[in-house]
């Protein structure tokens, strides 16, 4: 690099610098190493070009590995799910699937049961949730020992699964335990009545995923300003009134966003039901995910599941799509 | 209606003092404003007697019963908060309604009362908004609807016009005392502003670092300060404060000379007010440092020695600066302070 202006023989001060006489009494070196300061010592390079590129390129390792595993098998699935696939030979049928499994029987009912659970699950985790966070909020305990309450979270679903299975199924703990208390009388069949078999796979569902719910709207509560609970306070609400008149209000739009993050959970339960039920009684606690598994895997029709499974993706968006705008939406008026 | 008690009232937060051993009887119906700087505990007195914090010591009786132990929802006492706490979810109407709802007051009644409320703060318009649609100004308004649509045995307003230009200001000072005369409901009133205080007080409580410095009618407080904080906070310009000694009455500072009572002693302050001093005589000799014409007076500011002296000087009083001046102290009008700062009074 060279730099004619500033070097040792230059007599001649700086010369964008206003007090320019002065320093021809400065020796030589003062001079030369204070001007390349006064411009920056970095010299800016980079192409235009590249200076827009920098921030995706930055990126680029993180997206190419969140397409390679999410939107890869998403388009090989839609583009699966436009064939008949009996292992490696594919037959073109357009959209032969969709309308096949339309008109599946086993199809809507899966879609019936992951509805019904899923929406009977969400209800009660939230409802469970939101009563455990109105009355844990204002302890100051709760907040040393949240860590506790994640504990169903950090289990292995299918280890979850298992001790579920363990507890209902084959090592009867549950029929034991209400034995013990005068409930019942000798031992439950829990996959032997539809209703009881759904009820294994709600229980599991709520005893694993409520503290993610009560965490959620714990730190909701407490982030909520004082002040407006003090108020309502003098305006003589009682704890409850406040809570439903004004806490709860607030939380609106973080209820919404958790509660679709747990929907959209739940319309995907598989784990649960492929170890404790793996659908039956007679289909009655067959999933979404499930009737897909079981289309691919243990009937191989991949085109078939392929197209239930883009259809169960529109369908899941749609629906978090309009709930999360409606709930919003209207939260702002 | 009721008369509020504090009793040797203590807010420590760990080992910081909010509030220390304060003591205050404030009658029935009285209004009374509580005065002094930023994060002098007014608020914190404020919060206690709403039953929001829970005094480290003491007692608080309002009415007649003690309430130390007594929960806020069941003091019945209204409050203006300083960060409004507007309900965000509900309109300004069902804001204002809230009290109404929660205290059992028959439906028939309520929109009656709730535009009885809006209209005295003029926000009958904006009945309809949520809070988060509206200025700042606005919502304080709407928080003092609140807080005044239902009838309490006490008010507390923590610095409710704060926010409010100075038109608005003046206009809602007078509703408020108005509206405090007719409800005859007690009233405890925080603000930063000295003209509020003095237009709107029965008494006015001056606090400093926790502690009550003074308390006394506005005139009391203006012409009768305790000590020298309470002397250089209150007026606008405050008492000019001259750090100097007395001997044989006479009180000499650089640049001020006065004959002072006898009893007046050592180090003291001579606290004279801008407009007890008059341009021209042997009182201080100094030059002009400064003339601030603002239409219906004249200040001056005189240097005296290394003191500036405020004068307020006749409308028509100009001066070019750096000339000598002096100044006559009306001499019916001089406070001494001793060296702690205490007013010293009388031949005591
Ligand atoms: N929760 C708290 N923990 C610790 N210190 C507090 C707490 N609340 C208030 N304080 C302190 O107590 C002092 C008094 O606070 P307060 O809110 O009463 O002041 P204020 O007179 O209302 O001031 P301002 O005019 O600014 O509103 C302040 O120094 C503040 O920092
Ligand atoms: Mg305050």
């Amino acid at each position: 690099m060279s730099r004619p202006d500033c070097s040792w023989a230059t007599a001649k001060p700086y010369r964008s610098d206003p007090m320019g006489p002065d320093l021809s009494q400065v020796p030589a070196q003062g001079v030369a190493q204070a001007a390349p300061d006064r411009r920056g010592t970095l010299p800016r390079r980079r192409s235009p070009l590249l200076r827009k590129a920098f921030p995706y390129l930055l990126l680029a390792p993180a997206m190419v590995y969140l397409l390679a595993i999410t939107l890869y098998p998403g388009l090989f699935a839609i583009y699966q799910s436009l064939f008949v696939v009996k292992f490696l030979t594919w037959t073109w049928t357009g959209f032969g699937n969709y309308s096949a499994i339309l008109q599946d029987r086993e199809f809507w009912a899966a879609l019936g049961n992951t509805a019904l659970i899923g929406a009977i699950s969400l209800s009660l985790q939230t409802a469970i949730a939101l009563a455990l966070a109105y009355f844990a909020y204002r302890d100051p305990l709760i907040r040393g020992w949240r860590i506790v309450f994640l504990m169903p979270m950090l289990f292995m679903p299918s280890a979850v699964a298992f001790i579920w299975k363990l507890a209902f199924n084959d090592g009867r703990v549950i029929s034991d335990l209400l034995g013990r208390l005068g409930l019942i009388e000798g031992n439950l069949d829990w996959l032997g009545s539809i209703w009881l078999a759904r009820l294994t796979l709600i229980v599991a569902d709520v005893w694993q995923w409520t503290p993610f719910l009560f965490i959620i709207f714990v730190a909701a509560l407490q982030g909520q300003d004082q002040e407006i609970e003090e108020a309502a306070r003098l305006d003589g609400a009682s704890w409850p009134a406040i809570f439903w008149n004004v806490s709860l209000p607030m939380m609106r739009p973080v209820i919404v966003v958790a509660v679709t993050l747990r929907g959209i959970d739940i319309t995907t339960m598989f784990t649960n039901v492929y170890v404790m039920t793996q659908g039956s009684p007679g289909g009655a606690t067959e999933t979404m995910s499930y009737f897909i598994y079981r289309q691919g895997f243990r009937m191989f029709n991949f085109g078939y599941a392929s197209a239930a499974s883009v259809l169960m993706l529109i369908l899941t968006v749609v629906i978090a799509q309009t709930v999360v705008k409606r709930a919003f939406h209207s939260g702002k008026q | 209606m009721a008369s509020i008690h504090l009793q040797n009232i203590e807010k420590k937060y760990g080992a910081f003092v909010g509030v220390q051993n304060m003591s205050l009887e404030i009658a029935d119906e009285e209004f009374l404003v509580l005065l002094g700087p930023s994060g002098c505990g007014k608020t914190t007195t404020m919060r206690m007697i709403a039953g929001l914090e829970v005094p480290t010591d003491g007692q608080i009786v309002i009415g007649g019963e003690v309430v130390t132990d007594i929960d806020a929802r069941d003091r019945d006492v209204a409050m203006v908060f300083q960060g409004y706490a507007l309900y965000p979810n509900m309109s300004i109407y069902e804001n204002i309604r809230f009290p109404l709802r929660m205290r059992g007051i028959p439906a028939s009644e309520h929109d009656a009362r709730i535009r009885r409320a809006a209209d005295m703060v003029e926000l009958g318009a904006y009945l309809d908004r949520k809070p988060g649609a509206l200025s700042g100004g606005q919502r304080q308004r709407a928080a003092l609807a609140r807080a005044v649509v239902r009838q309490p045995q006490v008010f507390l307003m923590d610095e409710p016009l704060s926010n409010l230009d100075a038109k608005l200001r003046q206009s809602m000072r007078v509703q408020i005392k108005h509206m405090q005369r007719q409800l005859r409901v007690t009233t405890v009133y925080v603000t930063h502003d000295q003209i509020e205080a003095m237009t709107l007080a029965d008494r006015i409580v001056i606090m400093n670092k926790g502690a009550i410095q003074q308390v006394g009618s506005p005139d009391e407080i203006y012409s009768d300060p305790a000590n020298t904080f309470v002397a250089g906070f209150i007026g606008s310009p405050p008492m000019n404060l001259i750090d100097g000694v007395a001997q044989d009455g006479h009180f000499v500072a650089p640049g001020v000379s006065v004959a002072c009572p006898a009893h007046v002693r050592g180090k003291v302050t001579l606290g004279v007010r801008p407009e007890d001093c008059s341009v021209g005589g042997e009182s201080a000799q100094g030059m002009v440092y400064g003339v601030e014409p603002t239409g219906d007076v004249t200040y001056l500011t005189v240097l005296a020695g290394t003191k500036k002296i405020e004068v307020k000087a006749a409308r028509a009083y100009r001066s070019d600066i750096d000339v000598p001046v002096g100044i006559t102290f009306n001499p019916a009008h001089l406070y001494f302070f001793d060296d702690q700062g205490q007013r010293i009074r009388g031949a005591a």
